[in-house]
């Protein structure tokens, strides 16, 4: 007799199974049906091109870098005789042991479009493949292949990256996840993108949500959310090593090792590191190079069929370069300061997952975060408990309720460094009570379901919070599926709000002159009533085409109420303008995304994007704007955003990725209109090495795509570099 | 904090050159004209290789005598719901006989009509219905594939998982047990995970 064993490999589908699209799971527990990801060549609308010069420089790279992708595949022309058939290729297969059958890799689409499908919710989700073939180096950069995403360099370590408008580098209304992990600080309700760092190899998938997922989410979920999943331990088994190089990013590396923990438990560990040069800067400065390195783990147990756990960490350490004003009364001025901010941090997560059956489970999650910031304008040390519980259950056998409740404490110490950036108090705990509740009601089975529910929310800055939703799913057919949506969500103060007080030095004119930004204790959430429609379509079997369109009603939007003038006495004698922050901004804005995608054959698949977004905002009667925060909201998203990517595998496991970009004008950064194109090629050899060339926006030799430092504008440089990823 | 206030250093500078779309079009087709008449399918796609499966499962299967049994009829690999495989399962299964009765594929719309198949894939359009499905095909002797998630748990024989780029699958053995079918060890030992106890004997 023999004895049958579970192997170790048994965690690698424990940790599969247990795999479900994180953000879709609240939306929709979808039953059906699956749509082939595909697309189909991207038509840009009637946008304006600049036509001024020819693309020399732009030729001569990418055919430079062609024809080292061809001079080192020779077997181009032995291939070429090949006439590969179906029938071949299955003959092959079928020649093929179960056992190396299971060592055969697929193209496979991934689990998201059937669930995406199903969705009532505009999400897009970046797969595996797609950031392995994007050449991306970090997340901003994975986040531009995604339809509606505003992802604009401001400096080799600045972002702004936003959804459906307001864009800024202190970007509010976004809401990131990493793991479950909210990456948002209310210091300012922005995300340090700088901070946010993961094993690009290690990530199973980001999930975007355009539009408000606060009903879920909570509070800040305004404009989108970015769920951001990494792969679970037992799908990262083995040894991997990275290594790449280049003139923007000068240096990068990680190594993890992953193996299995008796015979329920799997685990990874790893470090990775990187060192990033500055961008172009005509004046000369070079003060944003970046370095920082970070060490993981993640270890996922399973216990009987019903049970999962997780526990992962991270410690990263690092230093950023900037520039700043930093305005000062002896004497009364504001030079610009370089500096390099150090950055620390770390955290821990614990997830349990009880999965009964199908639409029937709860989940419970506790994670901590500690963030480290100090650079010469201010210094912030803000540690994050968070406590999660949410229940799935299936009522009447279609309904399915899920519900669940949160808790945050986040004490935080500000630490000042300079005389004219101060918080108050200095220290001081946030907290976040919330709860949720949400229905999914079948109207006609299979045909028409309603989602609605909504949040409660009580945090120390704005009080009590509701944030309702309702969802209607059309599928009238396995190949088109409707839905409309209806959501008010609030983007909720934070401490830069209530508690600043911000100098800035406006002239020496005796006696010198300063304006005071001044954070109010009376400033409210801001407030949207968004409403969605959205269209998914197989047009053929491989051609998938993803429309929305929303129409966002914005109100108490942050402004500056009318100053006050007061003359201060210490340490000098001055003028000081107090600039109170308020509610004072209301309107709409109206827009659409359209996402092809088309899957020609296997070996090559042809992505496109479009949005528009038109913004329509005033000053609240009776409260006029004296910043510059109007101007800024409508001139700070682009008009037009279009993408197109290519992704091509050719003969002798090469593969030639193309990616193409236009973003219109940005009037309030004085960044004219640009498009450019990264080119990736790639070889593996074998199952253990991979190599690529990377080319990134090679259309010209550098192009700035958003203010933010003092001093002329920062321009994101032409840049290539190389990388080795070996796995064993 | 609010560098947004500092628009007024935000000086405007000439941005690079721009590429028309008549130079895009012109450099895509350079790109790629070349390397597409010569380029070649390189991996096979995921429902390939697991038509590939379905036929081979076969091989490693033994059935109990009943009505599919009939050695006069073929031998047949279904498929229930929206058929994800397109023409990989056809052109898997053209020309091939096992134990000397030619093997089809049928599309299937309701689990009744699954009695006399020998192998059964579930699509993943019959989620909602998995349940009814499976309690359809009760003692039934219908090898049953899906590559749902939580298939074998709710009492399916065989599910496949994808692990990275590679298909692999898992085996429920008491299901298939109390289908009366007997799974070789050959397979048992390839599945990433058996559940349930090999029978008596063997």
């Amino acid at each position: 007799m023999k004895q049958l064993t579970t192997e170790p490999v048994a965690c690698h589908w424990l940790a599969v199974r247990g795999e479900e699209l994180m953000s879709i799971a609240y939306f929709a527990h979808p039953p059906h049906p699956p749509c082939p990801l595909c697309c189909r060549p991207f038509r840009g609308p009637g946008m304006v091109w600049d036509h001024r010069r020819p693309a020399r420089s732009l030729c001569a790279a990418a055919i430079g870098f062609l024809s080292l992708c061809a001079a080192s595949r020779p077997a181009w022309a032995v291939v070429s005789g090949d006439t590969p058939g179906a029938s071949v290729k299955e003959q092959q297969l079928k020649g093929l042991s179960l056992e190396q059958l299971g060592n055969v890799e697929v193209t496979s689409v991934s689990k998201a479009p059937e669930q995406v499908w199903k969705t009532p919710a505009a999400i897009f989700v970046i797969t595996q493949e797609d950031i392995r073939r994007s050449g991306a180096t970090n997340i901003p950069e994975v986040l531009r292949m995604a339809p509606g995403v505003e992802v604009s360099q401001v400096d080799a370590d600045h972002w702004s990256i936003a959804i459906r408008g307001f864009a800024g580098q202190f970007s509010k209304s976004l809401l990131v996840l990493i793991d479950g992990r909210s990456v948002y600080t209310q210091l300012y309700s922005g995300v340090y993108w700088q901070l946010q760092n993961v094993l690009l190899e290690d990530v199973d998938r980001i999930e975007i949500i355009r539009g408000p997922g606060g009903t879920i989410w909570g509070s800040n979920a305004v404009n989108g959310v970015i769920n951001i999943i990494t792969k679970t331990a037992g799908n990262t088994q083995g040894a991997l090593v990275t290594a790449g190089g280049g003139n923007s990013v000068q240096g990068t590396g990680a190594a993890q090792f992953g193996g299995a923990i008796g015979k329920n438990g799997s685990y990874r560990v790893y470090s990775l590191g990187f060192v990033r040069g500055p961008q172009d800067h005509s004046d000369g400065g070079h003060f944003d190079d970046w370095r920082l390195g970070q060490l993981g783990f993640r270890t996922d147990w399973k216990f009987g069929s019903r049970d999962t756990f997780t526990f992962q960490g991270d410690t990263y350490r690092g230093e950023i370069g900037e520039r700043t004003f930093i305005a000062t009364f002896i004497p009364p001025a504001e030079p610009i300061l370089e500096d390099s901010a150090g950055v620390s941090g770390g955290n821990l997560l614990a997830r349990w997952n009880h999965q009964v059956s199908d639409g029937n489970g709860f989940q419970f999650q506790a994670y901590f975060d500690r963030t480290n910031l100090q650079d010469v304008e201010l210094g912030e040390t803000r540690d994050t408990f968070d406590l999660d519980f949410i229940q799935h259950l299936r009522i009447h056998g279609h309904h399915q309720l899920t519900w669940g409740l949160g808790a945050r404490f986040s004490p935080s110490l500000f630490i000042q460094s300079s005389p004219g950036v101060n918080f108050t108090p200095a220290s001081q705990t946030d907290t976040i009570y919330s709860g949720f509740v949400q229905y999914e009601l079948p109207l006609v089975r299979d045909k028409l379901a309603l989602t609605a529910g909504t949040k409660l929310e009580h945090n120390n800055f704005s009080g009590f919070e509701y944030q309702p939703t309702a969802r209607l799913l059309w599928t009238p057919s396995a190949h088109q599926s409707f839905w409309a949506a209806v959501t008010r969500a609030v983007r909720t103060p934070s401490r830069v709000d209530q508690d600043l007080t911000f100098d800035i030095f406006v002239t020496n004119q005796p006696p010198p002159v300063y304006f005071v930004i001044q954070g109010n204790r009376r400033f409210q959430s801001e407030k949207l009533l968004g409403y969605e429609l959205g269209y998914r379509t197989t047009i053929t079997r491989n051609l998938y085409l993803d429309v929305t369109g929303f129409y966002n009603v914005y109100h108490q939007l942050q402004n500056y109420a009318a100053p006050s003038a007061v003359v201060g006495t210490s340490p000098i004698t001055y003028v000081a303008f107090l600039l109170p922050y308020a509610n004072g901004i209301q309107g709409h804005s109206i827009g659409a995304e359209v996402a092809p995608d088309w899957k020609i054959n296997s070996w090559w698949q042809l992505r496109g994007s479009y949005s528009f977004l038109h913004l329509s905002l005033r000053d609240a009667p009776g409260l006029t704007d004296v910043g510059n925060l109007l101007s800024s909201y409508l001139g700070s998203s682009p008009r037009h955003m279009a993408s197109f990517q290519s992704l091509l595998n050719l003969p002798g496991h090469v593969e030639l990725d193309f990616s193409y970009r236009f973003v219109s004008a940005l009037p309030a950064q004085a960044v004219s209109a640009y498009q450019t194109a990264d080119l990736r090629c790639g070889w593996r050899f074998g199952e253990r090495i991979e190599f690529s060339v990377v080319g990134q926006n090679l259309f010209q030799p550098s192009h700035p795509e958003f203010a933010g430092d003092p001093g002329p504008l920062v321009a994101l440089k032409r840049g290539a570099y190389a990388k080795l990823v070996w796995r064993h | 904090m609010s560098r947004h206030t500092h628009t007024r250093t935000c000086a405007a500078r000439p941005t690079g050159f721009a590429l028309g779309p008549r130079a895009a079009a012109v450099l895509l087709l350079a790109l790629f004209s070349p390397l597409l008449s010569r380029a070649q399918q390189q991996r096979p796609s995921e429902y390939e290789v697991k038509a590939v499966y379905l036929f081979n499962f076969s091989r490693f299967v033994s059935w109990p005598a009943g009505p599919a049994a009939d050695s006069s009829r073929p031998f047949s690999i279904c498929v229930l719901g929206k058929d994800p495989f397109g023409a990989a399962l056809d052109s898997t299964l053209a020309g091939e006989s096992i134990g000397g009765r030619k093997v089809v594929a049928r599309r299937l719309a309701q689990p009744e009509q699954a009695l006399d198949c020998r192998v059964l894939f579930i699509s993943a359009s019959e989620e909602a219905r998995l349940k009814d499905i499976l309690a359809a095909l009760d003692k039934s002797s219908v090898l049953t594939v899906s590559d749902l998630p939580h298939f074998n748990e709710l009492g399916g024989m065989i599910q496949f998982v994808l692990q990275g780029d590679r298909v692999r699958f898992a085996v429920n053995l008491d299901s298939a047990s109390e289908a009366r079918l007997t799974l070789s060890s050959n397979l048992l030992k390839v599945a990433v995970a058996v559940k349930g106890n090999p029978p008596r004997g063997e």
